[in-house]
C-alpha cells in the first residue's frame, strides 16, 4: 500500500505485479476510500466494540469508489 | 477474557498516546493510565492485538509495532502536524486516514516514491487532498482486498 509519483511509476515499481492495474487509484479515490466509521471513529473511545458494525459501510464505499472493481471485491 | 469496554478503554488509550507522542506506549504504562496491575496491561494488550483489527506486535515480543494509521516503527511514511514530524504511518494509505487523528489540522506527508526514490509531498485536512506534489501521484496496492487480510503486514 504505496504513493507513487505517478502511475507509470507504479507500473515499473519493482515489485509491480502483472494483472493488478486495478489497484492503482488516485488520491481522491483513496481518501474516500479512507473517510467511513472505520478509519474516521478511531478516536470515538469505543471503537474496538464498535468495529464490527463498520464493515458494510465500508467494503460499500470500496465499491462506489473503483466501479465494484473484481480486485476490490471483499473476502468471501 | 477482558470485558469489552476495558479493550474500547485501552485501544483509546493507545492512539491518543500516538497522536500525542508520536509513540505507543509500553503495556506498563497501560497498566497505570488504566489504573491496573502491570500484568493485566500486558494482558489487556494481547487481548487487544488479537481481537482482529489491523494491528500487530514486534515478533516475539510485547512490543507494539504497528496501530494504523500510525507505526511504532519508523516507515517511509513521515507525517507532520504544525511543524511537528513525530509520526509516521503504517503504509501509504493509513497516511491518508491520520487526518482523522487531528481534526481540523492540515497533515503533511512526506515519502519518496519508491520507484525513483524522487519526493511525494501530499497535504490533507478533514479527508480533502489540500495538495499533492506532484499532482500525478498515485496509490497502488499489489495485493486483492480479498486478500489483505491474509497478507497483513505485506500489504
Amino acid at each position: 500500500m504505496n504513493l507513487f509519483r505517478s502511475e507509470e511509476d507504479a507500473r515499473r515499481w519493482s515489485e509491480f505485479v502483472p494483472g493488478s492495474e486495478a489497484g492503482i487509484v488516485t488520491l481522491e479515490q483513496a481518501m474516500a476510500i479512507m473517510s467511513t466509521p472505520r478509519h474516521r471513529d478511531r478516536f470515538s473511545g469505543h471503537y474496538v466494540s464498535s468495529s464490527p458494525g463498520y464493515t458494510a459501510e465500508f467494503f460499500a464505499r470500496v465499491r462506489e469508489v473503483t466501479g465494484s472493481d473484481p480486485y476490490w471485491a471483499p473476502p468471501a | 477474557m477482558a470485558d469489552i469496554a476495558m479493550l474500547d478503554r485501552t485501544y483509546d488509550f493507545i492512539m491518543r498516546r500516538l497522536v500525542a507522542d508520536g509513540r505507543a506506549p509500553h503495556h506498563t504504562e497501560i497498566a497505570s493510565a488504566l489504573r491496573v496491575p502491570p500484568a493485566d496491561g500486558l494482558r489487556l494488550l494481547r487481548e487487544l492485538m488479537a481481537v482482529g483489527l489491523p494491528n500487530w506486535l514486534h515478533p516475539d515480543t510485547d512490543l507494539i509495532a504497528s496501530f494504523p494509521p500510525f507505526n511504532n516503527l519508523p516507515t517511509q511514511y513521515r507525517l507532520g502536524v504544525g511543524g511537528e514530524w513525530r509520526w509516521f504511518a503504517q503504509c501509504g494509505l493509513e497516511a491518508l486516514a491520520a487526518c482523522w487523528a487531528f481534526p481540523g489540522r492540515t497533515v503533511e506527508i512526506k515519502a519518496p516514491c519508491l520507484d525513483c526514490g524522487q519526493p511525494i509531498e501530499v497535504s490533507v485536512r478533514d479527508g480533502r487532498i489540500e495538495r499533492a506534489a506532484p499532482a500525478t501521484t498515485r496509490f497502488y496496492v499489489s495485493v486483492p482486498l480479498r486478500d489483505w487480510r491474509r497478507n497483513i503486514v505485506y500489504t
